[in-house]
């Protein structure tokens, strides 16, 4: 079927004859697009072969399990040299290919469930990583130097002509579809299952070669759900210090919240103590962030404009769907995510990063790697750092900017980059340390002289503890970013060893800042603030429409 | 179980507290509770009793209490607490709770 002007040369067509060969070796295997499920690991060793770069699709909530599973049953005689590339190794069926030795290379951005067998798999040298990425630079690769030449992806629900619908999670998928579907590459989805008629085409047929109804519906994590009932005084003491020390300070308008428990309280609290402070329509209306059943208290009391979200979330497709004109939905109501398009937005165009780390150095570098798990990043390095490519002012951009003393050469702004995190972790573990894991040498070494990184002290403006706030921004040079971090540490080794004149100094200078000093009452600090304080509040602000998971359910 | 007491220099109280004691936290696991009281005591020093059920950390304890002892003037009072393995950043809360409703009342 060659088009009028366009030159099809068998030199530039090798790829393409290459793929209507691995189809052509499916046969009689498919009937159409469609693969029976017993058929599935036949289909895959004709149509991966190996030395190919092989994209799984499965980040930390939605797993195109059903196919991984299969994959896992081939061996090294069957596939190997395989290059995989994919946003997370989060199934045991992942870690069976290392076992198996079917793995060249992998290239990856996250590893949470697997974080242990990953670091075991280091210490065997059975994991030939090429390097842990960030969730858009390894979409970016995918267009570049990783491209896969097989995706086996998850949707949804199919059509009989192969369309598929991705539902609430819409997540990687597209950004995994598009650039396999142009260059000759092949994309098998398996589906929950397949219909006449889809409430919407998220993938068209055009760009899907084969498709499985699995025997299962696809694995799906509620990874955003916090239950207020196990958010602290100390949780809510923080959310204050954040809110009125820098929420209110800068006026923050557009921002990404991070999955803990910190965030979860200041979400809980707008309705509460922000409107009380008189924040509302002043602060936190636009959000890029997975529709977070915390949030509902805010929504539902008019505090949020718009919401786009990087993936759905178990139990709120009803809510969503009642709410769209703050989430991004379909014409049908159903709720739209897109990984990569949020990640963009959490990167350009947002006035405020917020998240938690599991260790933060002496020079503000955070990471949640230790010695024997290797986690990775997903996407907060996304956001969670200084666009230099942002031309665009706010409010808070300029003041933050105009506090960290561009010189010349410089962006005149800069994002809000904050880390709010208890000196101590559960356990008495302490939070601040003088050097992170992730600098271990043998972890260096396996990631080919990278620490692992989660965001760099340079980017961070501000780190909030439950003893206050210290704003890096401010600070003036290395030692004194070292002298603000030790004074909110608490009394944690790295804490210890501050000097009290020097803490003094920078709290005269506003650089450290305790909650009385941000109009804050430590006295006011307890949970009875909070919007809700159980699921059971969550689903009484939704009017009934958010449908916790069984495992937040007690009643 | 550890047991230790310790004065630490501190500005004199305000003249004036909405009370006379005040009480934040409760005795409870993973919890605390802290006993302020003014009165008749020298006033540059806070005067500190700790009872705490995890011992080992009386470095931290003296760290976090003689900070409390600068950073707020509470001389002339007397601090009891009774620790029921709290976390460590529970226990400033709890320390400025108490503070927060000796001199204004709350609670």
């Amino acid at each position: 079927m060659r088009e009028k002007g366009i030159m099809n040369t068998a030199k530039s067509a090798l790829r393409r004859q290459n793929k209507a060969q691995r189809l052509e070796r499916v046969g009689k295997l498919a009937r159409g697009k469609f693969v029976s499920p017993n058929n599935v690991p036949q289909v895959l060793k004709r149509i991966i072969e190996s030395g190919d770069i092989l994209c799984l699709e499965g980040d930390n909530q939605k797993q195109a399990d059903f196919l991984a599973n299969q994959l896992a049953t081939l061996n090294r005689k069957d596939l190997h040299d395989i290059h995989l590339v994919m946003s997370c190794i989060t199934l045991p069926a992942h870690i069976q290919l290392f076992q198996k030795g079917m793995i060249r290379q992998v290239d990856f951005c996250y590893a949470g469930p697997q974080g242990t067998a990953v670091a075991d798999l280091v210490k065997a040298k059975k994991f030939p990583v090429g390097a842990i990425h960030t969730y858009n630079e390894l979409y970016a690769r995918y267009y570049m130097d990783l491209t896969p030449r097989v995706a086996l992806i998850a949707a949804a629900q199919a059509d009989r002509k192969g369309n598929l619908f991705l539902a609430a999670n819409t997540e990687d998928t597209p950004a995994i579809v598009e650039p396999t579907a142009f260059s000759d590459g092949i994309v098998f989805a398996q589906v929950n299952e397949i219909v006449d008629r889809l409430p919407r085409i998220d993938i068209p047929a055009d760009q899907v070669d084969l498709v499985v109804e699995a025997p299962y519906p696809m694995h799906l994590q509620a990874l955003f759900t916090r239950d207020p009932a196990a958010i602290t005084d100390v949780q809510v003491l923080m959310a204050m210090v954040a809110l009125r020390g820098i929420y209110e300070k800068y006026e923050v308008q557009s921002l990404n919240h991070g999955v803990g428990f910190n965030t979860a309280a200041i979400e809980l609290l707008l309705p509460t103590y922000g409107e009380r402070l008189g924040l509302k329509g002043k602060i936190c209306k636009y959000w890029m962030v997975n529709p977070l059943p915390t949030m509902i208290p805010a929504i539902e009391s008019g505090w949020v404009e718009s919401v786009f979200a990087v993936g759905g979330e178990v139990g709120m497709e009803r809510y969503t769907a009642a709410h769209s004109d703050v989430f991004f939905t379909g014409r049908d109501g159903s709720f739209h995510s897109n990984r990569a398009m949020g990640q963009l937005a959490g990167h350009y165009a947002i006035d405020m990063f917020i998240g938690a780390s599991l260790q933060i150095d002496i020079n503000g570098n955070s990471s949640t790697v230790s010695k024997n798990r290797i986690t990775g990043f997903g996407g907060a390095p996304n956001m969670g750092c200084q666009p230099t490519g942002r031309r665009h002012p706010s409010k808070a951009w300029l003041k933050v900017g105009a506090e960290a003393n561009p010189g010349p050469g410089a962006l005149p702004g800069r994002k809000l980059v904050v880390q709010m995190v208890e000196t101590f972790q559960s356990g008495r573990v302490p939070t601040f340390v003088e050097r992170l894991d992730a600098q271990d040498p043998s972890i260096r070494k396996a990631l080919h002289g990278v620490a692992p990184v989660m965001i760099y002290g340079d980017d961070v403006t501000h780190i909030v503890t439950e003893e206050g706030i210290a704003n890096l921004a401010a600070c003036r040079s290395i030692a004194e970013r070292q002298a603000a971090i030790r004074a909110v540490a608490g009394y944690t080794p790295v804490g210890l060893k501050r000097k009290k004149r020097e803490t003094e100094e920078l709290r005269r200078r506003g650089i450290v800042q305790l909650p009385e000093d941000v109009g804050v009452r430590p006295s006011e600090a307890s949970r009875s603030l909070l919007a809700a304080q159980d699921i059971k509040g969550l689903v009484r602000w939704s009017n009934g429409l958010y449908d916790p998971p069984p495992q937040f359910v007690d009643w | 179980m550890e047991k230790f007491a310790k004065a630490f220099p501190s500005k004199p109280l305000a003249a004036r507290t909405a009370k006379p004691w005040a009480l934040a936290g409760v005795v409870g696991s993973g919890n605390l509770e802290v006993l302020l009281e003014r009165g008749g005591r020298p006033s540059g020093t806070m005067e500190c009793h700790v009872e705490t059920s995890i011992p080992g950390y009386k470095a931290s304890w003296l760290a976090a209490l003689a900070d409390f002892a600068h950073n707020y003037p509470a001389g002339g009072t007397k601090v009891t607490i009774n620790d029921q393995g709290a976390p460590p950043v529970l226990v400033n809360l709890r320390l400025r709770q108490a503070y927060d409703h000796l001199i204004k009342g709350d609670k």
